[in-house]
């Protein structure tokens, strides 16, 4: 198989519409949140009001008596594992551990103690000695610690969603409160250890140092810098806030199989989750997402409300459905953590950064772990000293969002670089150009195309290009010396990103070509909006000859085969490749089979637009023509297993990591403190364009959702409740039709790079750039994001 | 399910305590408030005519409309918005649920020639009258003019709020065919997208304004 794509290409890198664009757009594709099954029960979940609490009494008693309830379930109660050494109807003896910690335990009959053999529900009488068999105790809920507003306690199955919320209200639990700490500062000032226990040491530190590198000759070179800036930089915590929230819909039948109906970014990685909590063989367990409303980092798993839903669906024998409402979706559907940070920066007079310091902290939530990417962020600075800090909050935990770690690390070295500039009267556009890394001859020995190898120069020629789509020569004024008109002040600024975008694998795709003609591509792989559906079928229809439309796609069923979850930009290259392979190898199978039967050699034979060319015999025949010799065979192509092109991650077929720079203009009033972003220039670079419509929209939804992460959103703790205050979207601020900038899209194309992911980078750098550009508008520094009209009067009246 | 007993009373049979026990929420008070006193629930209560105030439920009540060109008939709880029976019962889904209080426009339709959130209207207020959602602007398998531009112009990704923007901007046009793009603007503002996609979103407001909304 040929490891480069096609040289000449005739739909790949072109505008096509999306497959699925007439169904969405009328409302006619289903999504899990959709899907309706005879005999479905609706379910809710209760959950802890407090940030840090532990169950002193648990009550299901009362809701069970409540119209249309058909099970409940205790969530905070574990699933136990033990074998049968007699049961009768008032008692189950089991042995629980293995070897010298087997122990014998005695659980009461009741309504509280459920039973599963080979996942199913069992009644105490149907088991036999020696039964393995998985167990619940209703009553170990008491005891159990809940460590954010949020945290899951029991769930209901009811008839109807008005039942369900009803029952819902109706058990009753009783709290003791424990300290509880929301916001950093609060977690800064009071190390309360009030987070669950973390690492071997049972580490309950609100406050842990993360990492720290330091040069040794970072004070040498401090001393050196001719001049140095200090400066605060950051971004608070942003919420998801997916439109079709997290959740799925959970069906057993009669053989023990399982389907899921879910939201959800991984498709057969739910599925084998799924499989893996409820020991069912994995082949029985279905995952279903033809359509997905809005991920971006956070549907991975099936979460508690997923895993709530397949335990409901056993215990009420009926399928469930259970989607998180509103403002739960808000509050542990996801989150982008904060990050700020203390920068200090120096640099030689002709704008040459010698020396970085940055000292940052942000919070995970109830997670442990960083909260921001590589510091500093793009360019190479000769000495720094880092140090990364989590603040662990009674919140819930964070979730990668689009670019996780990027868009913080980039407001963290891309704007102090910029106040940087203005203290050396530089334009900033010309600091970044002295500041970008080499390219790296090594690296380019290897793989010319790799980033390493190019690096200076993609960032330098895509500078070039965002330079003249906006007008920069000309229209840049150094800091709050730019157009005004009264108190509107015009700004403009630059920032720059990088993502990886490498290829997942593995992936399976399969094509079959009917003997009408008709070609079928299938895949496990989901399309979460991302356009990869049509991403499919243009590949295999370019292969084939075919047009976009002509090929049906069956993907987003777990029973179609391996593939990645839709994560790090990772689906379009991952995939791509073996669709091309699939469809090369479809067509050897099917030239193969018709050769003879056309009177003609194998070898003779080629793919021309709609027609199959035989150039020995100088005939072309139609594609249904010359498909319909297959009389009753069907070709099916899949990738030679273990290919190796497939395998190499970095290739002609697909590589890794791009660039991008993004230009913001602002308007910026100086008496009300209101930013309003005008335009959004967006250079980017994803390698070999497979679908030009779909990437343009790719990257300025991008550019739009970094708007919203710089100017509107910011996800708003009560400190005393310990609550989240805007969870909802009338206080949670994401902007409309009317808040948005004009956005101008360039593809920087590289076709000799491959396929590389698109989804991620074009978010990074925008909220950076548009807190260049403020600074650039109004001569002061507005520290965090989102730059409110609060904190850019505060802004003002400091400077 | 619907037991016709049970909302025969009356306001003399139910107290407005108890409907409010029953029904559970305060929005139900809110809304029926706004709502037409009489016909809300036709013939099923003929003495709902006589008395000052319709008392219903908290048993399901019937309600006719009409979806999609389909007469629909269908009983439930006083309480559930017209979003829920569309979606739940009645199995109509290009309405999204999502901010569920007025705020996002993802379930927006057209009750009798004007956009409306279907999240914030009872079922009970849609009694005898007409409801298009996005579905119709694909009746007879023909595309929209609107949800064509959509295709043509990528403005939709999830595609989550997609329908909603859809209803509104096709109500808009429908209201004003000579719409500017500002005017449809404006008549957007009530939705939300998530994905980002008000730039495509301009290219295909652009598009069709030039051709004045065909």
């Amino acid at each position: 198989m040929p490891n480069t794509w096609p040289k000449e290409r005739r739909l790949l890198g072109t505008r096509v519409q999306r497959l699925d664009g007439p169904e969405k757009a009328t409302g006619r594709a289903r999504y899990s949140l959709d899907v309706n099954r005879p005999g479905m029960l609706h379910a809710s979940i209760l959950r802890c009001p407090h940030a840090h609490a532990r169950i002193k009494g648990l009550d299901v008693t009362a809701a069970r008596k409540m119209p249309g309830v058909k099970a409940i379930h205790v969530i905070v109660v574990p699933t136990e594992t033990g074998t049968v050494v007699k049961a009768d109807g008032n008692a189950v003896v089991v042995t629980v551990g293995m070897g010298d910690k087997a122990k014998e335990r005695t659980l009461k009959v009741g309504p509280g103690l459920w039973l599963f053999r080979e996942s199913k529900v069992v009644k105490p009488t149907d088991l036999q000695a020696d039964d393995r068999i998985t167990f619940q105790v209703e009553e170990e809920a008491v005891g159990r610690e809940l460590f954010y507003a949020g945290d899951e306690v029991a769930a209901v199955a009811c008839d109807t969603e008005e039942h369900a919320a009803d029952a819902v209200r109706a058990i009753k639990v009783e709290y003791e409160l424990l300290d509880a700490l929301v916001t950093e500062n609060d977690a800064l000032a009071n190390d309360l250890k009030t987070v669950p226990p973390f690492g071997n040491k049972n580490d309950r530190n609100n406050v842990r140092l993360l990492k720290e590198e330091k040069n040794d000759d970072i004070d040498e070179a401090f001393k050196k810098a001719e001049v140095v800036h200090e400066g605060e930089y950051g971004a608070a915590t942003i919420n998801h806030h997916c439109l079709e929230p997290h959740g799925l819909v959970a069906e057993w039948d009669k053989d023990g199989g399982l389907t899921l109906w879910a939201s959800t970014q991984a498709v057969a990685g739910v599925a084998d989750t799924a499989a893996k909590v409820f020991a069912v063989p994995a082949l029985k367990v279905k995952c279903i997402t033809h359509y997905m409303g809005g991920g971006y980092g956070s549907k991975f798993a099936p979460e508690v409300e997923g895993i709530t839903a397949i335990e409901l669906a056993r215990k009420a024998k009926a399928p469930v459905k259970l989607f998180l409402g509103r403002a739960d979706e808000v509050v542990l559907g996801g989150n982008r953590p904060s990050a700020y940070a203390k920068v200090k920066i120096g640099a030689t007079r002709d704008g040459k950064v010698v020396a970085y310091f940055c000292d940052t902290w942000g919070t995970p939530g109830i997670a442990n772990g960083a909260t921001v990417g590589p510091l500093p962020y793009v360019y190479e600075f000769p000495s720094k000293h880092t140090r990364v800090s989590a603040v662990r909050l009674n919140t819930a935990m964070m979730r990668a969002m689009r670019a996780p770690g990027h868009p913080q690390s980039c407001l963290l070295t891309d704007c102090p670089l910029d106040d940087l500039a203005a203290k050396l009267g530089i334009d900033p556009m010309q600091v970044r150009l002295k500041n970008l890394p080499e390219n790296d001859a090594d690296a380019a020995k290897n793989f010319p195309q790799s980033y390493n190898a190019m690096r200076h120069t993609l960032y330098s020629e895509q500078m070039k290009i965002a330079a003249r789509l906006s007008d920069w020569e000309k229209r840049w004024r150094p800091p709050g010396k730019g157009e005004r008109k009264g108190p509107i002040k015009h700004g403009m600024g630059m920032a720059l990103h990088t993502w990886g975008g490498q290829a997942s694998f593995p992936n399976d795709v399969q094509v079959t070509i009917s003997s009408d003609g008709s070609v079928l591509v299938e895949s496990s792989t989901q399309d979460l909006g991302t356009g990869e559906r049509t991403v499919l079928a243009i590949v295999v229809a370019e292969v084939l000859g075919l047009e976009p439309k002509d090929v049906t796609l069956h993907i987003g069923e777990s029973q179609y085969g391996r593939s990645g979850g839709s994560g790090g930009s990772t689906t379009c290259p991952g995939t791509a490749p073996v669709a091309y392979m699939a469809a090369l190898a479809a067509r050897d199978d099917l030239f193969d089979k018709i050769a003879t039967r056309l009177k003609g050699k194998k070898e003779d034979l080629a793919i021309e637009p709609g027609k199959i060319v035989d150039k020995g015999a100088n005939k072309k025949y139609p594609w249904k023509e010359a498909c319909a010799r297959l009389g009753m065979d069907t070709v099916i192509g899949k990738p030679a297993a273990n290919d190796a092109a497939l395998k190499q991650g970095v290739s002609e077929l697909s590589n890794v990591k791009v660039g991008g720079v993004q230009v913001a203009e602002v308007l910026v009033d100086t008496e009300t403190g209101v930013v309003r972003c005008t335009r959004v220039v967006a250079v980017q670079d994803c390698g070999l364009v497979v679908n030009k419509l779909g990437c343009e929209s790719q990257v300025a939804g991008g550019v739009i959702m970094g708007v919203n992460y710089a100017l509107f959103e910011e996800r708003v703790m009560d400190r005393h409740t310990g609550r989240q205050v805007n969870a909802d979207m009338e206080f949670y601020k994401l902007g409309g039709i009317k808040d948005m900038p004009e956005v101008v899209v360039h593809m920087y194309d590289m076709p000799e790079r491959g396929v590389i992911g698109i989804g991620e980078p074009p978010t990074i750098s925008t909220a950076a750039a548009i807190g260049n550009a403020i600074f650039n508008a109004i001569g002061a520094r507005v520290a965090y994001a989102p730059y409110t009209p609060e904190r850019v009067l505060e802004a003002l009246v400091k400077a | 399910m619907n037991d016709p007993s049970n909302h025969t009373k009356g306001a003399a049979g139910v107290s407005r305590r108890e409907f409010l026990r029953g029904s559970g929420a305060g929005v139900a008070a809110t809304a029926l408030a706004h709502a037409p006193g009489v016909g809300l629930l036709e013939a099923d209560t003929p003495k709902a005519k006589t008395d000052a105030v319709p008392a219903i439920g908290p048993a399901p009540a019937t309600v006719k409309l009409t979806v999609n060109g389909a007469k629909m008939t269908y009983a439930v709880e006083p309480r559930v918005t017209l979003l829920d029976l569309l979606r739940n019962h009645l199995d109509v889904t290009g309405c999204k649920r999502v901010c569920d209080r007025g705020s996002c426009g993802a379930c927006t339709v057209i009750l009798d020639g004007k956009p409306v959130y279907s999240c914030t209207l009872l079922a009970l207020e849609a009694q005898g009258r007409e409801v298009k959602t996005a579905e119709a602007l694909a009746a007879d398998g023909r595309l929209d003019a609107v949800p064509a531009a959509f295709v043509k112009h990528d403005a939709q990704q999830c595609g989550f709020c997609t329908p909603g923007f859809v209803v509104s901007l096709r109500a808009a046009l429908d209201h004003n065919p000579k719409a500017t793009p500002a005017e449809i603007e404006e008549a957007l503002s009530g939705n939300i997208c998530r994905c980002g996609t008000y730039e495509q979103m301009r290219h295909a407001i652009a598009d069709l304004c030039g051709k004045k909304g065909e």
